[in-house]
């Protein structure tokens, strides 16, 4: 379905570079970018895995509520929403982990307390991941439609995509889409489990890659109709939002590329604009060998010579699986705010099976169209555009 | 605009197929079952509808395949051929059977290698990943999950998509496990004595197949809105049909009275399928397959008091 006539009127996110987007997208263009490092937070039990996380001082379960709601906040402000607009949006939440951080932290507290007792069975009491959107929905009053999209690395990006073609449809009058992962012990073991995380260092598109390492993070953004009168420096449109699940593989987008070239050509043609169009990708990018290989592919095959410069945040942000979407977005649309495509980090070699290099150094973000794409676990490929106009 | 006020269907929805699974994990059936007794291997039950064992599967997505395979499979044959299909499960917990063991091994071994398929079945949407490579799907295929309301969710989700075309057909359906023990699944349900009936803890995997056939038609959903009875001006109309009233876990005794009082007729079907979140699934396939003409209404509130219904018509 097209969504020409959907703007993105707010934005927001928290991440490892920043409590707000503007802050992390300054951070980026600066090169301020630290790498991935050990422990991050208290109920992190194995010091094997480096993450990158949201710097905080206390309680982990205050981080995590804190991180939601300076990202909303930041995109109900930058969208001048009036508490009436915000009670008749529909809220989307994409998340994976939800609130289970909750379980990890009172478990490892409990060990913690009492180091002369055996540990106590881990259980799990979070109401699963709607519970997440039930927390936003009433803390801030947001009486429209409401769903949580748990769909591990594409949730968000989904829950996008899934938010414009209903108010394209005319169903619903204004989207708040969230994206929320804080870190888990559960996610950092689990990618470990399938030999997909990265010990030294996440190097997406790079011939040296060898895994992803995990993130965290909120971000939001606000989709509306078209509003002529929004005050906003800039306009951005959300366009050709396409989502698809192919079923071969549980854990890879193919190897050959075809099943990205597809996705991406959907969402050209949706948007009814050619390759020559794009002013640049911010690909998925995760740094795990079939992951890069099928997107780089996939890009190449559709772009060929026309390839505009294309950019992985995850050497930068981390990974931040179902808030992804959302937050890479957020911290893209304050980089091309300021006037900027950002750099990708932790490339060194190019891939002989690739092909091509991911940008290497920041270029100026002029109008036009940017795509961007996520392919997650259990086949699942979101594609768009964000157009600056 | 007034769709968007109560998010009401603009037409009926044609049910094609429908089936129901409930904690005795006999299909289209009401069978004895007992909470203590739970959760029963589905092995079984998995030999029948899919014909081979899902050897590295969880017990989520083996429930999950079964209920909508069956679905399918009560359909007309070829269905789904050269149709577009969207899958859309709900779950208000999802795969905690696996969640739980692998974040035990987690922490039991304090950062060694637990296994990586329970990992990789705990992920989320591997349940819909595994259903949508059993029934030949690709396309359109969402996880969706919201407390008590997943199942109303994705079926108001997946009528817009069959409205707008991009889809021919919808899968709709909602699938829990139950994973004990029975005081940590009421936790995990918000379940206390204030604000649900007291009844005990099941599972289900219940499933809709919805779009236009030319064929045979099990009935219709006519609506799913989430207001309340006061607000919803299309419920008087409902109310003058005076059918079946399905009530939600979290509906009480008194409240269903008040349905009585209009000359509703009960329908209680959690008896048979046990407290879950998306029992209001179990509840509507089981009326639309029952013996019974008419409109079955469902109702459910959420802790934060949010109102949801189903309204389905069976001629």
């Amino acid at each position: 379905m097209s969504t020409n006539g959907i703007q993105v009127s707010g934005w927001g996110a928290v991440t490892t570079l920043g409590w707000s987007a503007p802050e992390s997208a300054e951070n980026l263009l600066a090169g301020k970018v630290a790498p991935a490092c050990f422990g991050g937070a208290p109920y992190l039990i194995n010091n094997e895995f480096k993450s990158f996380a949201v710097p905080y001082e206390g309680n982990p379960l205050d981080k995590a509520q804190k991180m939601l709601e300076c990202a909303l906040d930041e995109a109900i402000a930058r969208a001048e929403l009036s508490q009436a607009e915000i009670a008749e949006a529909s809220l989307f939440i994409g998340t994976t982990g939800g609130l289970f951080i909750r379980n990890e932290y009172e478990f490892t507290e409990e060990v913690r307390k009492n180091p002369d007792k055996e540990s106590p069975p881990i259980s799990c009491r979070n109401r699963g991941p709607g519970e997440v959107t039930q927390l936003v929905a009433d803390k801030y009053g947001i009486r429209g439609m409401a769903f949580t999209l748990s769909m591990a690395c594409v949730s968000s990006s989904h829950a996008l995509v899934v938010a414009a073609r209903l108010l394209e449809q005319g169903k619903i009058r204004r989207a708040i889409v969230v994206g929320f992962e804080p870190l888990l012990n559960l996610t950092l073991h689990g990618f470990a489990s399938l030999l997909l995380y990265d010990y030294e260092q996440c190097r997406p598109f790079c011939a040296t890659r060898s895994g992803m390492q995990i993130g965290e993070g909120a971000g939001v953004l606000i989709l509306e109709k078209y509003k002529k009168s929004s005050s906003a420096k800039n306009k951005y449109k959300f366009s050709g939002g396409y989502l698809y699940n192919d079923n071969n593989s549980l854990t890879s987008a193919g190897l050959d590329g075809e099943l990205v070239k597809n996705v991406v050509g959907q969402t050209l043609s949706l948007s009814r604009l050619g390759a020559a169009d794009i002013r640049g990708i911010k690909a998925h990018g995760t740094g795990t060998k079939d992951n890069d290989l099928s997107e780089g592919l996939g890009l190449l095959k559709l772009f060929g010579e026309k390839l505009p410069p294309v950019v992985s945040l995850k050497g930068a942000l981390g990974h931040a699986l179902g808030a992804a979407g959302t937050m890479e977005t957020a911290v893209w649309l304050s980089c091309l705010e300021k006037g900027v495509v950002p750099k990708s980090f932790g490339f060194s070699h190019v891939d002989p099976q690739i092909g091509f290099a991911p940008a290497l150094e920041n270029k100026p973000a002029t109008n036009g169209a940017y795509l961007c794409t996520f392919f997650g676990f259990g086949a699942t490929c979101t594609s768009y555009l964000i157009v600056k106009e | 605009m007034p769709d968007l006020e109560q998010n009401i269907f603009t037409s009926p929805v044609p049910v094609i197929a429908a089936s129901y699974l409930g904690p005795a994990l006999i299909a289209n059936q009401d069978a004895d079952w007992d909470e203590k007794k739970l959760p029963l291997s589905p092995d079984d039950l998995v030999q029948k509808i899919i014909g081979q064992p899902m050897r590295r599967a969880g017990r989520f997505i083996k429930l999950v395949c079964c209920g909508a395979l069956a679905c399918v499979q009560s359909a007309p044959k070829e269905i789904l051929r050269d149709k577009k299909v969207g899958i859309f499960l709900s779950t208000g917990l999802g795969n905690i059977d696996e969640i739980l063991p692998f974040i035990t091994q987690v922490f039991k071994h304090d950062g060694g290698f637990p296994s990586p398929n329970q990992f990789a079945n705990s992920v989320s949407n591997a349940a819909a990943f595994f259903l949508a490579r059993e029934a030949g799907i690709k396309g359109v295929v969402l996880t969706i999950s919201e407390e008590e309301m997943s199942f109303e969710s994705a079926l108001w989700l997946a009528q817009t998509y069959l409205e707008s075309g991009e889809i021919d057909l919808a899968l709709v359906g909602g699938c829990d496990v139950f994973t004990p023990t029975a005081a940590e699944a009421r936790e995990r349900m918000n379940l206390t004595s204030d604000n649900s009936r007291g009844l005990p803890v099941g599972e289900g995997s219940s499933w809709l197949l919805l779009g236009q056939n030319q064929g045979k038609k099990l009935g219709d959903i006519l609506l799913v809105c989430f207001t309340s009875p006061q607000e919803s001006g299309l419920l008087l109309g409902a109310e003058q049909k005076r059918g079946f009233f399905l009530p939600g876990f979290r509906i009480k005794e008194d409240q269903i009275d008040n349905w009585k009082g209009k000359n509703w007729q009960i329908y209680d079907y959690l008896p048979s399928c046990g407290i879950h979140s998306v029992a209001s699934a179990y509840g509507i396939a089981h009326a639309l397959l029952s013996e019974k003409t008419g409109a079955f209404l469902h109702y459910n509130i959420n802790s934060s008091g949010r109102h949801a219904f189903i309204l389905a018509q069976k001629k």
